[in-house]
Order: structure tokens, then C-alpha cells, then sequence
């Protein structure tokens, strides 16, 4: 993946919620981490053009994220915090189709995919069911699925172990280090990130360190004043 | 329409869906059980304003049409809009719509909370029970054949409950305001 | 929640969403312009003979048609009562009639017909720039998707009024049940948009 954060600067309502900031996001698997309300999730956010740039501009893959925003928002895929939310239609396969509807493919095309995508993780058993009836694993594939059939080249996942019991939260770590495409992770779950190739800590809307998970998880646990 | 707009019409019908299938809520002081769908036509204008009320009324009378148990009582389909009391479901539209329009009208952000319950009643009141009579009464009338003074006799009895969940929609549009506001209408 | 729908393969299940409904248009129009309680029984009478071609029991047809008896029977009365039981029985055959017919094109059309008939019929609107027909469908599946959750929203906040010794309220409940509700909008319409499905390409 190649992200590049220029001069960007966030604003909502007069607060600054990212001060001015350059960043260049590249490798396999990256890490956010910081407090509740420090802004990780807004920067996770701009690169799929959900939030846009008070100032500056945000080029994902080649791709400015207000300019070219449909091409933008095609490179990268969002699993947000409550997958309960992300599932919009009542059966799955309807829902992971729908993705593909506005690419306007011939219905068999459409089936295969569809199928193919639920295979990859699975999941074929669930296709059929309703959204309200997964539990919280099964929900998560089942994003996962709804948002990789469009293949996208990134995938962000805003907090995907929250609320998962320790057999979810690990096949949910599993699936990250399995996944072909590129994937930046917001997440509290430290043990999460320190398996990944960087982190960034985010504090006060502003990046307070960036490198190798040991570091700044080392980092982020003194700025917080866990000695143990 | 802003994707956002879209979602909340489409909560607001399955709220109004929901509030069909639960048990009726009796009311302590008086042994009426309130049926809440229309309460929550009443709910949609003073929650979502016009448009979005609207919309939200419309998508809940369109599933119906398509022959999915969204009414109380799980009534649906075409059937429902081919009843004597089918004046009654358009009347939503025209009720939401109505309520919408004169909660964004009338109440704002800076009036006292007492003000601003009044105005949401006399939105509800006036959408949700005169508007909607008017509809209900007057396809009767001519549907049936009945006329509209024996029409409107046979209607009189549902009155008083419908006044009363203009009362429970003002009490809670006045508390969805403070706690989730979605009025005025962001463009 | 289960459709009205019943699967099938008869003569009114094969013909097109759009012919039916215009049909049954034309079927209402009919039945309205003509006063005659003969004609209007006989119509009734070829309503009901139509769910023949459902395949379901006598129950089950009953069990259909019964919130709608109610209705008719009672305004059947009331006419009788004050205008004569002349119009009371046009009023009875009428209404019977065109609800049995209304209740046999829901019965023969899925919910996917529906929704394409409707899209098709929005084309011209959306022309005119006042909504995008793909919209439709996508705000149907939302409602369906939405109201189970909803429901156990509704039982969640129920528990809640119990557990703290309170009794259930209409304003107490309806309140935290319309903002829980609405405040997944934000994260769902995000969703919504970040997959792209309803840019226009």
C-alpha cells in the first residue's frame, strides 16, 4: 500500500481533531493505537474518503481521496467496530452482491463471486442466514466477506477484536496475518498489534511515535503510567 | 439524498414496523391498550422532520404493499390497501408529513423545554389526529358510501387515544431532541 | 419476518409483477363503478375461487383473510344499520371482493418482483432528479434487515425497566429505543459509503 497524508489538518465544529501532519503509510500490516477520542479513528477514516481533509490532501494509492474519490475509496476496504452495523441487507449472500450491483455485472458473474468470496472464508453455510442471527465471530467473517468480494488492494479494520470471546479474537488475528491485501488495525488489543511490521501512536491528534510494535507499545504504556 | 438521511428514514420505518409487533404498552390510568404504529407516524414527524418522517412513513406503507406483515396485527398487502380503512394508512403520509413540517416550524433549540413540548404536541395533534382523520374519514365516506357524518361517528370512538399518543409523542420528540438532535434539518 | 408470499407455480404465480398489478387496478376501478350486488357477490365469489390455485387449506386461507373480515363485516354492519340492507350487502360483496383479489396477487409475487417493479416504475422519477431508483430496494433491505434488531433492542430496554424495579412506560420506552437506534445510522451509512454502493458507476 502507499498512503500519503500531506500537510493534512482536521477540523470538526472549530475543534482541531488532526493538527497539520505529513505521513506516509506503506508495508503489509500497520497498527494504530492511542486513547479513546485521540483521533486514530478519523486518520483510519480518511483513507477510505469517509472523513475528508479540512486542508491538505490525502493520496491513497495514487488516488486523492476528494478529487478521485470513487477510485480512492476502491483501494481500500473499512471493517468498522460494530460489524452488527456494517451487514445492510437481511441475507448475507444479498448483502455481499450488493458491492458488486453498482459494477453492474451479469447475474451468474455476480453468484460466483459471491460464492467464492464465502468460500475463501468459510462461511458458504451462512449465506443464507440472517444478519441478526450470527454471532460475533461469524459476523466478523461475514464483513470481511461483504468487503473484499469488491477487492479492494487495503483493507482497515477499526477495532475488529472488541467485544469478541478469545476464540474470535484469535481467529480474528489469524485472518490478519493470512489476508493477501494490505491491512492497517485500530485497535486497544496490544497483543494484536504487536504482531505487526509498524505501529503508529496517535495522541492529541498528533502521530506521538511511529516504528516497531515493541517500541511504541513500550512507549504507549509509559505515557499512561502502567510501570507493571 | 445524503446516504445518512436514507439510513435514518429506513431505522425510522423499522422502528415504526417494530412498534406494530410488540405487545400493546397498557397505559397505567386508563385500561387502553396503545397500539403504537401510528404512534410512531406521529414519532417519525416530530423526530426526522418532514422529509425524512415522510420517507420513512412511505417505506413502511411500500413493504406493506409488497406483501411483507409490517402492520399491527401483521396485516399486509395489497389487500390492506384495498380496505375501508385504507384512507387511514395514506392519511400517514399526509399526518408525518404534516407533523414534520410544523415541529421544524415551530420548535427550536433555544425555547424553554416546557415551549418546545407544546409546539411538538400541537405538530402531533395536528398532523397525527386532524390530518389523519381528515384522510381516514373522508375515504370511508366515499368508499363505503356511508357519507361523511355517519362516517365520522363510527371514527369518534378512536379519538381520545389518538390525543393521548400526540401527548406521549410530544413527551418523547421533546426528549430524543435533548438527547439525539436531529432538528432542525441539516441541508 | 416472513413474507405473505406462497411459493407456487400457477397461472398467477408465472404472469409478471407489473401485469398483475395493473390488474388488479383495473379489477378495483371496476368494482367500484358498478353498484349492482349480483355482480359484485359473483366477483367475491371468483376471488375466493382464485385461492384454489394457492394450494392451501381452508384455515390457512381464513387465517389470511381475517384481519380484513373484521373491518368489512363491521363497516358492512354499520351501513346496514343506517343506509339499508341493500347497501350494506353491495358494501360487504365490494369489499370482500377486492380484498381477496389484492390478497391473491400478494400471494403469487415474491418480494424481489416487487422491488424490481417498483425500481422500474422510480426510472422516471429518478430522470427528473428526485431519487435514485437503486435506492429503493436498498432502503427496503434495510427495514427488513433492521427490525429483528430492533425488537431485541426493544426487549433489552423492556429488561432494563424491570431490573431497576421500574414499570415499562411508552415514554421511558419509546425514548432510549429511537436513539440507540439512531445512532447506529451514522456508522451504518458510513458502511454504506465506504463500500461504494451507491456511487453511480
Amino acid at each position: 500500500m502507499d498512503i500519503h497524508f500531506e500537510k493534512v489538518e482536521v477540523r470538526f465544529d472549530g475543534r482541531t481533531v488532526i493538527h497539520p501532519l505529513d505521513l506516509t503509510i506503506s508495508g503489509r500490516r500497520v497498527g494504530i493505537i492511542g486513547l479513546n477520542g485521540s483521533g486514530k479513528t478519523t486518520l483510519a477514516r480518511m483513507i477510505n474518503g469517509l472523513v475528508k481533509p479540512s486542508s491538505g490532501q490525502v493520496t491513497v494509492n495514487g488516488f486523492d481521496t476528494v478529487t478521485n474519490e470513487d477510485e480512492a475509496r476502491g483501494q481500500s476496504g473499512f471493517i468498522f467496530q460494530n460489524p452488527q452495523n456494517q451487514i445492510i441487507l437481511p441475507l448475507l449472500r444479498e448483502d455481499i452482491a450488493l458491492g458488486l450491483k453498482s459494477r453492474k455485472l451479469p447475474k451468474p458473474e455476480v453468484t460466483a463471486a459471491v460464492d467464492a468470496i464465502l468460500d475463501r472464508f468459510g462461511i458458504r453455510h451462512l449465506g443464507d442466514r440472517r444478519a441478526h442471527e450470527l454471532s460475533g465471530g461469524e459476523l466478523q467473517l461475514a464483513a470481511l466477506a461483504s468487503v473484499l468480494v469488491t477487492e479492494p488492494k487495503i483493507l482497515v479494520m477499526d477495532e475488529p477484536t472488541n467485544q469478541l470471546d478469545l476464540k474470535n479474537r484469535n481467529l480474528v488475528e489469524k485472518t490478519i496475518h493470512t489476508l493477501p491485501e494490505d491491512v492497517i488495525v485500530i485497535s486497544h488489543d496490544l497483543d494484536l498489534v504487536a504482531g505487526l511490521d509498524r505501529v503508529l501512536l496517535v495522541h492529541e491528534g498528533r502521530i506521538a511515535t511511529d516504528g516497531k510494535p515493541g517500541e511504541v507499545i513500550g512507549q504507549y504504556r509509559a505515557m499512561h503510567g502502567a510501570t507493571a | 439524498m445524503a446516504t445518512r438521511d436514507l439510513v435514518l428514514s429506513a431505522l425510522f420505518a423499522a422502528i415504526i414496523v417494530a412498534l406494530g409487533l410488540v405487545p400493546p404498552i397498557m397505559l397505567g390510568f386508563i385500561p387502553v391498550p396503545i397500539t403504537a404504529q401510528s404512534l410512531g407516524v406521529m414519532l417519525a414527524g416530530v423526530v426526522l422532520g418532514a422529509k425524512r418522517g415522510t420517507i420513512s412513513v412511505l417505506l413502511v406503507l411500500v413493504l406493506a404493499a409488497i406483501g411483507l406483515p409490517v402492520l399491527s396485527g401483521g396485516r399486509g398487502g395489497l389487500a390492506v390497501f384495498m380496505a375501508p380503512t385504507t384512507g387511514y394508512l395514506i392519511g400517514w403520509v399526509f399526518a408525518a408529513l404534516t407533523t414534520g413540517y410544523l415541529s421544524q416550524l415551530l420548535v427550536s433549540h433555544s425555547q424553554a423545554g416546557f415551549v418546545q413540548t407544546v409546539n411538538f404536541f400541537v405538530a402531533a395533534l395536528f398532523g397525527g389526529v386532524i390530518v389523519l382523520y381528515i384522510c381516514g374519514i373522508s375515504y370511508l365516506a366515499l368508499v363505503t358510501g356511508l357519507g361523511f357524518s355517519k362516517a365520522f361517528m363510527g371514527s369518534l370512538a378512536f379519538i381520545p387515544g389518538d390525543v393521548l399518543k400526540a401527548v406521549i409523542a410530544a413527551l418523547a420528540g421533546r426528549a430524543v431532541m435533548v438527547g439525539y438532535p436531529l432538528l432542525p434539518q441539516r441541508a | 419476518m416472513r413474507s405473505l408470499h406462497i411459493n407456487g407455480d400457477s397461472v398467477l404465480h408465472r404472469l409478471p409483477a407489473a401485469v398483475k398489478l395493473a390488474a388488479l387496478a383495473v379489477i378495483s376501478l371496476v368494482l367500484f363503478m358498478i353498484d349492482n350486488a349480483g355482480f359484485l357477490a359473483s366477483a367475491a365469489l371468483a376471488g375466493l375461487a382464485g385461492h384454489a390455485l394457492l394450494r392451501i387449506s381452508a384455515a390457512e386461507i381464513w387465517r389470511r383473510m381475517r384481519p380484513f373480515a373484521l373491518i368489512v363485516v363491521a363497516v358492512a354492519l354499520f351501513t346496514v344499520t343506517f343506509n339499508g340492507t341493500a347497501e350494506g350487502l353491495t358494501a360487504f360483496f365490494r369489499l370482500a371482493a377486492l380484498a381477496l383479489f389484492a390478497s391473491l396477487v400478494t400471494a403469487t409475487t415474491t418480494t424481489g418482483d416487487f422491488i424490481d417493479v417498483i425500481t422500474r416504475a422510480a426510472m422516471p422519477l429518478e430522470r427528473l432528479g428526485i431519487l435514485k431508483a437503486r435506492d429503493v430496494g436498498l432502503s427496503i433491505g434495510l427495514v427488513i434487515r433492521f427490525v429483528p434488531e430492533i425488537l431485541s433492542r426493544y426487549e433489552v430496554i423492556r429488561d432494563a425497566h424491570y431490573a431497576r424495579g421500574l414499570k415499562p412506560r411508552p415514554v421511558s420506552l419509546i425514548v432510549p429505543l429511537i436513539i440507540t437506534t439512531l445512532q447506529s445510522a451514522d456508522e451504518i451509512a458510513a458502511a454504506i459509503d465506504a463500500r461504494g454502493i451507491r456511487s453511480q458507476k
